[in-house]
């Protein structure tokens, strides 16, 4: 596939053509933060935003989504994608959702999220401004950014534009792009390798150096109590995670009460009940999680080891949302993880 | 990727009809169900599926019958949540919606040609009455056939006729204790390894374990004393499994998912599992 260039002042009107066609998602400011949002108007989009407070992945893998319509005639599958482009998504997010394709698609295939990832064109964009809790320069270091259609990057003048797939290279039609020459793409490369070394936290030790410690420090109740102990159970660090796929499914009534749909909505495994079944009559129970440090360790060990046959490294792209959500400031991956490599 | 393959809706279930509902105990109901489109549910003994009432919500349940009954599946519903209550206020002739089957069954493979013991605590018997009902269904396959069942109370005896008939044949070593009697129960009482004194077991047996999840590590302990080695022991195990397709993460047992992986392992599968057995 072909590289190219887009001056600075052209991408507006690339936009402009790009969001008449289809929806274009990406990058805009709330506040003092970002969020990824379908996009109203090209001026709109902040190429320039540190990390979006939810992961991109919402917008093939919505916060709620309709498995199935319900009425007295019967069910109706709620497959319906739509087509879109998912703009700016930094290099750890399309890590990210390359894993959850994988996850998704394993095994039994689910069309729910795979329809909506079919039908998404994602554009990747460097990072032109660093979050504080940002590691993605030093986790996972065996596993690169795939599955994207095309990634742009911030050069002098303008930007460049690596076109990966055809879907990808199709956009190029919607904009007044020309061949990048040798500089721009050296000078591209370069900005995309020597972001990696500006992280401001750092994980001292190898993907299966970590995986290896942490596995086996299991049953370490002591460590993993002394970690929990401030942890409110309140499930954020899963919802701001952009690796998380957890799910609930739940019906809900229309106002009619005959028909309604089945949906499903994100779900965290800190959260207390999540592990609970009912066991009979009086309300017993078994939690097979019971305590908030067991809890606490399962999404470390979902993150740092349980996944990584399957995923060719950790379930963890280093962008840092979980230690930003986290009230009590505990689930940062990097202060867990130097903590139990110390142990 | 072809059309109707994309569209394929893995939670979409399918309508069955009740064809037969039994009060078995206070709480629980036993349905005899049949899928609406006359197709036959290509099931294991062992594997389980996704019950749903619309509006309600699914739940997960083991086959409680054999794939060697043609006339449809049974399952028995206890009544605990908002569900199950749901379901167990429907009547004969209405429709419910499966979703199945999921998971692993039991190794039967392994089973044929061997003595075979199922030790079943409590509701545990409904899974597990899909291979007694194969097994004596398939008695000539099988060597020695034991079984040992644990219930809290003798009005806790969720299939009255069946055990009856246990009681009676010459096919099944039938082997039963209650936590609590009544004045009229004459058989053992106290917890369900006690029965393992009550008949020789070899080293060679199968042996299938299915119970609340405080049972196994018990269970586990009288398997070890008779030298019966983990790969020969299948356990039947219980998490709150929602998805059914080892994705919504509900029934993670370290990284297995139960639904998928499981609901049956056998036990060198699992044992180093610290999550297994709590």
């Amino acid at each position: 596939m072909s590289e190219y260039f887009l001056r600075q002042e052209d991408l507006p009107r690339f936009l402009q053509s790009l969001m008449a066609a289809v929806p274009v998602v990406g990058p805009v400011a709330k506040k003092n933060h970002f969020v990824f949002q379908k996009l109203s108007s090209p001026e709109e989009l902040r190429l320039d935003y540190d990390v979006s407070l939810l992961p991109p992945k919402k917008a093939i893998f919505p916060q709620t989504q309709r498995l199935l319509d319900f009425s007295p005639n019967g069910p109706k599958s709620c497959i319906a994608p739509r087509e879109q482009v998912l703009f700016g998504v930094h290099f750890y997010d399309i890590k990210a959702i390359d894993m959850l394709d994988h996850l998704f698609s394993e095994n039994v295939a689910d069309q729910n999220y795979l329809a909506n990832r079919h039908a998404t064109t994602i554009v990747g964009s460097s990072i032109q401004k660093i979050s504080d809790r940002a590691f993605w320069g030093s986790v996972g270091k065996n596993t690169q950014p795939k599955g994207h259609d095309a990634f742009l990057t911030k050069i002098s003048g303008g930007f460049h534009f690596k076109a990966l797939t055809e879907k990808g290279e199709k956009l190029t039609s919607h904009g007044q792009f020309s061949k990048a020459s040798d500089a721009q793409s050296k000078e591209a490369k370069q900005v995309n390798e020597e972001i990696l070394g500006k992280c401001p936290q750092r994980l001292q030790h190898s993907a299966e150096q970590i995986a290896q410690k942490v596995r086996a420090s299991f049953k370490n109740e002591k460590l993993w109590d002394e970690l929990a102990e401030k942890c409110f159970s309140c499930g954020s660090c899963n919802i701001a995670c952009s690796t998380c796929y957890c799910f609930d499914v739940q019906d809900k009534w229309n106002l009619d009460q005959k028909s309604g749909h089945r949906t499903r909505t994100w779900d965290a495994c800190l959260t207390e009940d999540f592990a609970k079944v009912s066991l009979g009559a009086g309300g017993a129970t078994e939690n097979f999680r019971e305590k908030r440090s067991h809890r606490f360790r399962h999404r470390v060990m979902r993150k740092t080891a349980y996944l990584n046959d399957k995923l060719g490294g950790p379930a963890c792209v280093g962008c840092g949302r979980c230690s930003e959500g986290c009230v009590p400031d505990i689930a940062d991956p990097v202060k867990i993880i130097n903590k139990i490599m110390e142990s | 990727m072809a059309s109707k393959e994309m569209n394929e809706n893995v939670f979409m279930p399918k309508e069955a009809e009740i064809l037969r509902i039994e009060q078995a105990t206070p709480t629980e109901r036993r349905f005899s169900l049949k899928l609406r489109d006359g197709a036959t549910l290509d099931y294991q003994p062992g594997q389980m599926l996704e019950l749903s009432l619309f509006g309600y919500g699914e739940i997960p349940i083991g086959f409680a019958s054999s794939p060697t009954r043609k006339h449809g599946f049974d399952v028995v519903v206890r009544t605990v949540g908002r569900v199950s209550s749901a379901i167990n206020r429907l009547e004969k002739g209405q429709s419910v919606w499966v979703r199945g089957p999921l998971g692993n069954g039991f190794d039967l493979k392994q089973m044929r040609g061997q003595d075979v013991l199922i030790v079943a605590g409590g509701i545990g018997l409904c899974p597990t009455r899909s291979l007694i009902q194969y097994i004596l269904d398939r008695r000539e396959e099988f060597k020695r056939f034991i079984l040992f069942f644990g219930a809290k109370t003798p009005k806790d005896h969720i299939f009255p006729e069946d055990i009856d008939a246990w009681r009676k044949s010459k096919d099944v070593e039938y082997h039963e204790t209650v936590d609590k009697a009544d004045p009229d129960w004459k058989g053992n009482v106290g917890v369900i390894t006690k029965l393992f004194g009550k008949t020789q077991l070899s080293p060679q047996t199968r042996v299938v374990v299915c119970g609340p999840p405080i049972m196994y590590k018990f269970v586990m302990l009288e398997l070890e004393k008779l030298h019966i080695p983990p790969n020969q022991i299948f356990l039947d195990l219980e998490r709150r499994m929602k998805c059914g397709i080892g994705k919504c993460g509900h029934c993670q047992m370290n990284e297995k998912y139960v639904c998928m992986d499981g609901p049956v392992f056998a036990y060198d599968q699992i044992r180093n599992l610290e999550e297994a057995f709590g």
